[in-house]
């Protein structure tokens, strides 16, 4: 019996995500019976086959070359942060999205009443909203090296694009943002390219432990008791602005 | 007053500061370099918020707290006893330096009492400002204050270092002004408001600014190499003419930044001083060519700020004034602060006066109609119906009043009509523009691009038909709104709600929308 579905399997990474949909395109498996996925906790089904991709550079920079040429580069942006997702269905999405895209060219971003463009809109927009918002919740400790060192826990993968403000912001500083979800780094070296790694949870742990408190950040506490105004207090409002899991490092909501 | 620990410097004049609206960070991009440590985002960036809801955004301080004048409503009026300290320009300095490396702030906002006089204020302040932009070489965002008053000079100079100035309106009129700011003028108000537009037009038209010089001119780093002070900030000594006061400077090399506590810029011997800034050949800049490039004066643009219920004016006048400031002063922003009783005074709100916050968010609404969306203060209110209503925000109020242009077809109706709808946002009314090109819009197309309908659907059809079988009636209409906000109203009125206006709610459009 021939199988029902056909599922890519990929690891979660833009430039491995790219790498499965060249190769379910160039498989050209007909649309009801293909999904693609990433392989980390992925839940198996009956009836399906799998392909397990295998990462592939020169593939992944030839599918995003040709969705910033044939369809446009605010495609591609938006398709590149979708990847930093963690929807679990965002590879189906984007690869639904690539083929109008490649039917309509650069007009397939005005479709946004279309359920897939839609989809994608709500995908991509989740990620730069969470990211806008660490660009200004990370808080960094001060190393006794001197080095500023930050952490995160974040549903998506913003790291790729908090680091690059941070190192056009602080170019003469040293520093790493850790993502504690995904195990990864953000390292920048004064006057250097910042770049990703992936980490182990014990380096990670020790990174962080070689951060120190420092009498800033006793000041900084005490900033943020003293500028609220006592009359106007709403915690409510607050916590709509300022979400409780984006609290986990923010040292002025510590209760201490 | 006193000298007391940094710490405690903080508390007294973040704590001074705090009723000061403005915070945001917006309106200027720019991109950090090598050697320096900033940039800036036109969409502005929220580090934190604050227990009232208040978006942390800036390093809030007042440099002084002590202060000559009295006026009424204010904390740290000359006659309320108060513990009374100041920052030194150091001390702000690396405060903001601090801050800001571990991502606390997005830059500072510098503002103060009246310490001897505005102009000697205003000079310390731009020690400051110039201690962080030239010798710690900070390139984030800075918003100052314009203490109405100072010399225009100083306040040009600043203006060069600074993204944003504002200088308070105070009260909605003069006469407010008269009865509770006795030591300020409308005059003195609105000059270094007039200045500063001026100023920001003539550096958008890329002209150098001609600002006669206060320290002999020459930037800091040019100090530096002639062997001055620290850093430089050389003050010439007012009987000498300004050359002669440079040389002069170059050999008493000890007269560093922190001796100006005691000492001054201009202000003690103002009159002679003035003189001096006459005396310089125009065409003498504070700016030298090869500073001037990064030299923008104000590139953030300039707001304002007035306070809503400690007179007896009406929504009409106060809306009326935002509108001639935005129209006749190119203000980026008009902030109104609703009266927080703190003084006792038989001229104010008694004490305990619960803040009238329901007032200031209608017009914080109205404000964003004038700005964005197309509407004047007279299509709002009128002098026969000078008050916004407690239970229909402003958009619902006006649309009531006339159904005629109403329903709006969704797929034909231009942007600015579109803007117009009840419940539909400049976020949604350019959602709709766009998603109409590709193809027709119907309900559930509308609900899925994100507009909300729970009000619009009174006011819309989408292929000729509406949402529900609905009259266009004024009464029916207004009885079904007036429901959906009841609780929302009530709540904003108790403190229970209060959200800062936005005019998108996804941040990351900011960028390509409009700057706030």
């Amino acid at each position: 019996m021939d199988t029902l579905f056909t599922t890519y399997l990929c690891e979660d990474t833009p430039d491995g995500i790219f790498t499965a949909i060249y190769d379910a395109w160039a498989a050209r498996i007909p649309d009801g019976q293909l999904k693609l996925s990433v392989e980390d906790g992925y839940c198996f089904e009956l009836f399906t086959e799998y392909v397990y991709v295998q990462t592939d550079l020169e593939k992944a920079v030839k599918v995003a070359r040709s969705i910033a040429k044939k369809i446009s580069k605010e495609a591609y942006d938006m398709v590149y942060l979708a990847t930093l997702s963690r929807d679990p269905d965002k590879i189906d999405v984007i690869y639904r999205f690539l083929k109008l895209g490649f039917r309509y060219g650069h007009r397939v971003v005005d479709l946004q009443a279309d359920e897939t463009v839609c989809r994608l809109f709500d995908i991509q927009r989740n990620v730069s909203n969470e990211a806008h918002l660490f660009r200004g919740f990370i808080r960094f400790h001060h190393s006794e090296q001197g080095i500023l060192i930050a952490k995160i826990r974040p549903k998506n993968q913003p790291l790729p694009l908090i680091a690059p403000h941070f190192a056009d912001r602080l170019p003469e500083e040293h520093f790493v943002i850790l993502d504690e979800v995904h195990h990864m780094g953000a390292f920048h070296e004064r006057g250097r390219q910042w770049f990703l790694a992936p980490l182990h949870e014990d380096v990670m742990d020790r990174i962080w432990n070689s951060s120190e408190s420092a009498e800033y950040e006793h000041m900084w506490k005490t900033f943020f008791r003293t500028i609220a105004i006592k009359e106007r207090e709403n915690y409510r409002c607050q916590r709509t602005l300022c979400a409780i899991r984006y609290r986990d490092y923010m040292l002025e909501f510590d209760s201490a | 007053m006193e000298n007391l620990p940094l710490e405690r410097k903080l508390e007294i004049l973040s704590d001074a500061a705090k009723y000061d609206v403005a915070c945001t960070s917006s309106g200027v991009d720019r991109k950090g370099k090598e050697g320096s440590m900033g940039n800036t985002a036109a969409c502005g960036i929220c580090h934190s918020f604050a227990a009232d809801g208040r978006c942390i955004s800036l390093l809030k301080i007042l440099y002084t707290n002590e202060c000559v004048y009295d006026c009424k409503y204010c904390l740290n009026r000359r006659s309320n006893d108060t513990v009374r300290t100041s920052f030194t320009p150091e001390e702000v300095s690396e405060l903001t330096m601090q801050f800001y490396r571990r991502n606390y702030i997005e830059g500072l906002f510098l503002s103060s009492g009246v310490r001897h006089n505005p102009t000697e204020t205003m000079e310390e302040i731009y020690i400051a400002l110039r201690l962080l932009r030239e010798k710690n070489h900070f390139n984030g965002y800075i918003h100052v204050k314009a203490i109405p008053g100072a010399a225009p000079e100083i306040v040009a100079a600043v203006g060069l270092l600074a993204d944003r100035m504002s200088t308070n309106l105070e009260l909605p009129t003069a006469e407010g002004l008269r009865r509770l700011a006795p030591n300020k003028t409308r005059e003195t108000i609105l000059k270094p408001m007039r200045q500063i537009q001026q100023g920001i037009a003539q550096s958008k038209r890329g002209e150098t600014l001609r600002i006669s010089r206060l320290s002999g001119g020459r930037s800091i780093a040019e100090q530096d190499t002639i062997g001055t002070t620290k850093w430089g900030f050389a003050i010439p000594d007012p009987s000498l003419p300004p050359a002669a006061a440079l040389t002069q400077k170059a050999d008493t090399p000890s007269h560093s930044l922190s001796d100006h506590s005691s000492g001054s810029l201009i202000t003690d011997h103002s009159d002679r001083q003035h003189d001096m800034i006459q005396n310089i050949p125009s065409g003498t800049s504070l700016i030298t060519p090869d500073r001037n490039k990064h030299q923008v004066f104000v590139p953030a643009g300039q707001s304002t700020q007035m306070i809503v219920g400690a007179t007896p004016e009406d929504d009409y006048q106060v809306l009326s004034v935002a509108e001639a400031l935005y129209r006749r002063f190119d203000l980026k922003r008009v902030f109104y602060s609703a009266y927080i009783a703190l003084n006792d005074d038989s001229s104010l709100p008694a004490l305990g006066t619960k803040p009238p916050l329901l007032r200031e968010h209608r017009l914080y609404q109205a404000d964003w109609l004038l700005r964005f969306y197309g509407f004047q203060a007279n299509e709002l209110l009128t002098p026969e119906r000078p008050n916004f209503n407690v239970f229909l925000d402003p958009k619902c109020e006006w649309a009531l009043r006339h159904l005629e242009y109403f329903p709006v077809e969704i797929n034909h109706a231009p942007y600015q009509l579109l803007l117009r709808i009840p419940g539909v946002g400049v976020k949604s009314a350019k959602r709709i523009v766009r998603a109409r090109r590709g193809m027709k819009l119907d309900f559930d197309g509308l609900k899925r691009i994100g507009v909300v309908l729970k009000r619009a659907h009174y006011f819309i059809t989408c292929n000729g038909k509406m949402m529900y079988p609905t009259k266009i009636d004024e009464d029916y209409i207004t009885r079904n709104l007036i429901d959906l906000d009841r609780k929302k109203n009530w709540e904003i009125a108790y403190d229970m709600t209060y959200r800062q206006l936005s005019l998108f709610d996804d941040k990351s459009m900011w960028a390509g929308g409009v700057s706030i």
